[in-house]
């Protein structure tokens, strides 16, 4: 059997929703694909796109921004940033030939860890879809 | 008599070159005219004035490893880089030629820098005479002439249905095909430069340092890197380190006297800290440091500066106004 | 009439300097090439001769009022510069009564290279409709009739509409041939931060290297720094010595912003930007 390719992501969790959401997938001994690499951060408000890109240039295949659901936000207001920083993004992203998909921005509760679960499948599959990036040489 | 080769016979030598070498030359992407490495010989362009870059790049690359650091049980080795195939830098006008010339000074004074040594050394420099300076060239000032064959390995002038062909070097000897012919034909006359009041700048420098013009001029300056990367001349280029995946290897990159950062020492301070100092910086390190430390101007009066400022710094006119500023402060 | 301008120009410059409202006022004179033109600093009256003003003034001068901060300072601005001095207000920058705005109606520059001058107006320009200064103290030149603005995103269409595998390729031989001159950044106004993130050295977010990958984050993250913040001027691109298209990549963010927020940069200073707000509801494909 050929093997399947295997797309690495970067994942940048929010400390107060989503990280404990992934947590919450965790200690309930749901399974996912390990394809994602956690980052746990205070806020999705505090991803820099730089860290996006760093990514990307460090040879992610996608990466996920996740926070807390609109309204719930510890900081209040971070997530909304967030979102409007990261819809101009993904534009970018996209007019630079970076699929749009590659950069997933969503919001996960504490308590959805099986949301998360589906998101990460989800989301490898999407990346498995699109297929390895095309290398920038160094 | 003198030696001559043919239109016909010049091309099936360039021919075999590209299968034998690196065949580096101006060609023309992206509407910018460049030197770089050719596949074919109608790439090639022959009648131009300047290209936007200088050919300092062929051994002084904008970016390039110095060496890598292996690792194996538990030996650590460090790996320098190395030049293994031989090139061709066809085309490059006498003045490019001579901006070689003045950065193997410091590139291979000791302790050299052996890596653009063996840039150097296994590069041949085929040139062309430069038969239609710009309004902003000014070799002639700087030492140098449109004709002037003095750093190249070969030089072709044009002439009737060829070229007429001078081997400067025995480099330059050895690389010439048997299609050389001997024939009776005159060169034509080199094409008259504007020139500069460049005669003891150096010397006039050493008095307007502290003059308020410095800063004055500064005003207009954006202080982007462009003269410096555009220049056959500027040398300067900082080093990092790298580590990715296992593999580490200390690269070195073009820096610029221009950019913020570049003077900072440990702890933050930058003795160079203001605009005015770095703009200085350029015209003291060309017209006056440079000839101090190694006999020779730091310029080659190809104008490419000129042309590319954003904001019309012209050294030329740096260049006279420092001699009336000079002349009016007295010695 | 062009002479005329540079004449009006010089005289309000002659009355600022000798009244002292201002220490210096920054113009435009020719270049040494004797065709196009290059910007001025005038300290004294005995210097407001060499004011000029025609189509071949192109600078954005209004970055230089960042050099000069604390001093009274006259400027010369386009229409399209003077919103860059309403995105320096709005970011609190620079200080309105320390900046004496001369305005000039614009009917449009022509594309100039060393020791030429183009016969055409910029592409830019002929896309324009703001022709007289949001914002001046004193105006001269008169106003083109209005005239309905054609379309201004013909170009990002058409990249949009190329596949991602097409418009990767574009972008990676534009950005590979990228020296990291940083003249882009160094002549935008919106571009003043006293430590640029391809500077620092503490996080290192990018390398030295003058390479595909560096120049990728670098031209990407420039851009994107200009969201809802470019004011359309296209110093980036008129500098750029390896004629990278920037403003393909400014005018992408500028119409997003636009389709998204209904803002564009600079048209006032008081005007929360769109990275400085947010609603509540809105729904921008994130998240939903």
């Amino acid at each position: 059997m050929a093997v399947e390719y295997q797309p690495r992501m970067v994942g940048f969790l929010c400390n107060w929703c989503s990280y404990a959401g992934a947590d919450m997938a965790g200690t309930s001994r749901m399974t996912y694909p390990p394809n994602i690499r956690i980052i746990r951060v205070p806020c999705s408000g505090r991803v820099d796109p730089l860290l996006v890109m760093k990514s990307f240039e460090q040879g992610a295949d996608g990466v996920l921004v996740s926070g807390c659901h609109p309204g719930d936000c510890h900081y209040t207001e971070g997530n909304y940033h967030a979102r409007r920083r990261f819809a101009l993004l993904r534009s970018l992203l996209d007019f630079l030939g970076i699929e749009k998909e590659r950069l997933r921005v969503e919001w996960v509760s504490a308590s959805e860890g099986g949301r998360f679960k589906e998101l990460v499948s989800s989301f490898t599959e999407e990346l498995q879809r699109l297929g390895p990036r095309s290398e920038v040489s160094p | 008599m003198t030696r001559f080769i043919s239109k016909k016979d010049l091309i099936t030598w360039l021919e075999k070159l590209i299968q034998e070498r690196i065949l580096i030359a101006p060609t023309t992407k992206n509407g910018l005219l460049l030197f770089q490495p050719v596949s074919e010989v109608e790439d090639i362009v022959l009648d131009f004035q300047n290209t936007e870059l200088s050919p300092k790049e062929c051994f002084f690359s904008a970016t390039e490893t110095l060496f890598a650091v292996k690792r194996e049980d538990g030996r650590t080795e460090l790996v320098p880089a190395t030049v293994d195939r031989d090139t061709v830098l066809f085309g490059l006008h006498p003045c490019d030629a001579m901006g070689m010339a003045i950065n193997d000074k410091p590139f291979l004074a000791e302790p050299a820098d052996t890596l653009y040594g063996q840039h150097r050394a296994r590069t041949t420099l085929i040139g062309l005479p430069c038969s239609k300076p710009t309004t902003e060239c000014f070799c002639t000032s700087m030492g140098g002439g449109p004709h002037d064959p003095t750093h190249l390995d070969v030089l072709l002038t044009e002439a009737e249905d060829g070229y007429i062909v001078q081997a400067v070097t025995g480099k330059g000897e050895e690389i010439l095909p048997s299609s050389v012919v001997e024939r009776e034909i005159v060169s034509p006359p080199p094409p008259s430069v504007e020139p500069v009041p460049a005669a003891g700048i150096s010397e006039v420098m050493e008095r307007v340092f502290e003059a308020p013009y410095w800063s004055r001029l500064a005003d207009r300056c954006i202080h982007c890197n462009i003269c410096a990367y555009v220049c056959p001349t500027c040398y300067c280029f900082d080093v990092r380190d790298y580590a990715n995946g296992g593999r580490i290897e200390r690269v070195r990159s073009w820096e610029s006297c221009q950019s913020p950062g570049f003077t900072r020492i440990a702890g933050g301070y930058d003795p160079r800290s203001s605009k005015g100092a770095r703009l200085r910086q350029r015209f003291y390190h060309k017209l006056r440091y440079f000839p101090q430390e190694f006999g020779a101007l730091g310029c080659v009066g190809c104008g490419r500066c000129i042309r590319a400022c954003p904001v019309n710094i012209d050294i030329r006119e740096v260049i006279s106004d420092v001699q009336k500023l000079g002349a009016k402060i007295g010695t | 009439m062009r002479q005329e301008l540079g004449q009006q120009i010089g005289e309000k410059a002659r009355e600022l300097l000798s009244s002292g409202v201002v220490e210096c006022v920054i113009g435009y004179e020719r270049a040494t090439d004797g065709v196009t033109a290059r910007p001025l600093f005038v300290y004294g009256v005995e210097d407001v001769d060499r004011l000029i003003f025609d189509d071949t003034c192109i600078h954005n001068l209004t970055r230089y009022l960042l050099n000069r901060r604390d001093k009274n300072t006259a400027v010369v601005a386009k229409p399209c510069d003077s919103r860059a001095i309403n995105l320096l207000l709005n970011e609190k920058q620079i200080e309105r009564e320390k900046v004496f705005i001369i305005g000039v109606a614009c009917q449009g520059v022509v594309e100039t290279r060393w020791n030429q001058a183009g016969e055409t107006l910029q592409a830019r320009c002929q896309l324009c409709s703001q022709h007289t200064p949001v914002v001046y103290d004193f105006l001269v030149g008169e106003a083109p009739p209005e005239q309905p603005p054609p379309e201004a995103y013909a170009d990002v269409l058409e990249m949009e509409a190329r596949s991602a595998a097409e418009r990767e390729a574009f972008w990676q031989e534009q950005f590979d041939r990228c020296i990291r001159c940083y003249a882009c950044r160094q002549v935008c106004p919106g571009c003043y931060c006293s430590e640029c993130f391809v500077e620092q050295l503490d996080p290192l977010w990018v390398g030295i290297r003058i390479a595909p990958a560096e120049n990728q984050i670098w031209n990407t993250i420039r851009a994107f720094h200009l969201v809802g913040r470019c004011i359309g001027c296209n110093e980036c691109e008129r500098v750029c010595p390896l004629n990278i298209p920037l403003s393909l990549l400014n005018r992408k963010l500028e119409k997003e912003v636009w389709e998204l927020f209904g803002f564009q940069a600079g048209m006032s200073a008081e005007a929360v930007p769109p990275f400085a707000t947010f609603e509540k509801e809105e729904k921008l494909g994130i998240g939903e």
